[in-house]
């Protein structure tokens, strides 16, 4: 893990830890109905203060709490227009596979790039501190999966343009 | 057929509906009282800075914060305060002086250090050191100290 990037997942690994204490809660309008509070928002008491921890204005991640989900949703860094792209569709292909990855959210929260929803079920049936490692593992290599994809983006670019101008150069 | 009513919350108009006043007391201060109250800490800090002495400027700030609605103005000053003092310690010094504050002061030095990475880019903020904070402050106070930040509606 790089140097520079250690503080910000520490601080994200600390928050999460703290916000996955979920219990099973049914949903106080239906009865017999089950629901994700923080996505319902129906009732103030059952929800947290949403935390956000950030290393600048384009890097961060946004926790929102509640008594039986949360919701974490992250913001990838992106410096210049390939980056968005890249980014974009990378987020995009993982979204569309929602189901295999199970605590991913078909789509992000307005302002953000990807979202992960966790439900008590999930900190039930799985162990907390491997769905924390998962998700600080995903933020560790977000970042370097899209710097390579924009490497390898730039070489192939300039394979194409020195063949693509020998055929006029000639 | 006209549908719209089906969209009206009537939960909300139930007489034991929940509202947000309901969740906790609000500051018993005025805006005008907390502001005040904001400015003249302001004064106080300066001096505790100017005499380097970092541990007093830090509870001088952090006791008896203005929260709730309505005291928007007096939090931004109480925030601008906190950074100064943020910026100005030494990263080596972080630890000592978190370990002499107490309990409570902690919570609320966590509340605004999530609230200072919560507007980045405002005033002078910046990422690195209140994410060194954080991980400081975590070490020392344990994951309950940011439990009580989640669940204390009393947002600074």
């Amino acid at each position: 893990m790089s140097n520079v990037l250690r503080p910000y997942l520490a601080a994200v690994r600390s928050t999460l830890t703290a916000a996955l204490t979920l219990e099973n809660f049914s949903s106080q309008v239906v009865e017999r109905h089950n629901k994700p509070e923080v996505e319902t928002g129906g009732s103030k008491e059952v929800l947290l203060n949403p935390l956000i921890i950030s290393r600048n204005e384009n890097e961060r991640v946004l926790i929102e709490s509640s008594i039986n989900s949360i919701r974490l949703s992250i913001k990838i860094k992106q410096a210049d227009e390939i980056e968005r792209i890249l980014c974009h569709k990378f987020t995009r292909f993982m979204m569309q596979r929602a189901e295999n990855f199970i605590v991913l959210r078909r789509k992000p929260v307005p302002g953000y790039d990807i979202s992960f929803l966790i439900t008590n079920t999930h900190s039930e049936t799985m162990l907390k501190h491997k769905i924390v490692d998962f998700i600080i593992q995903f933020m560790e290599e977000v970042d370097r999966e899209i710097s390579e994809m924009k490497l390898s983006l730039n070489a192939r670019a300039r394979i194409v343009a020195e063949t693509y101008l020998a055929a006029i150069a000639t | 057929m006209d549908v719209a009513f089906r969209k009206i919350d009537i939960d909300a108009f139930d007489d034991e509906v929940l509202r947000e006043p309901d969740l906790y007391e609000e500051d018993p201060r005025g805006p005008a009282q907390a502001l005040d109250e904001a400015k003249q800490k302001q004064v106080a800090v300066r001096s505790a800075l100017a005499r380097n002495d970092i541990v007093d400027a830090l509870s001088i700030v952090l006791d008896n914060p203005p929260y709730g609605p309505n005291v928007e103005e007096a939090k931004n000053v109480s925030l601008q305060i906190l950074l100064t003092i943020l910026n100005t310690t030494k990263s080596t010094e972080i630890s000592t002086v978190i370990k002499s504050l107490s309990m409570d002061a902690r919570d609320i030095l966590m509340k605004y250090l999530y609230k200072g990475m919560g507007k980045p880019g405002w005033g002078d903020i910046s990422g690195s050191v209140l994410l060194g904070w954080h991980e400081k402050l975590t070490e020392i106070a344990g994951t309950g100290c940011i439990v009580r930040t989640m669940t204390d509606r009393r947002t600074v």
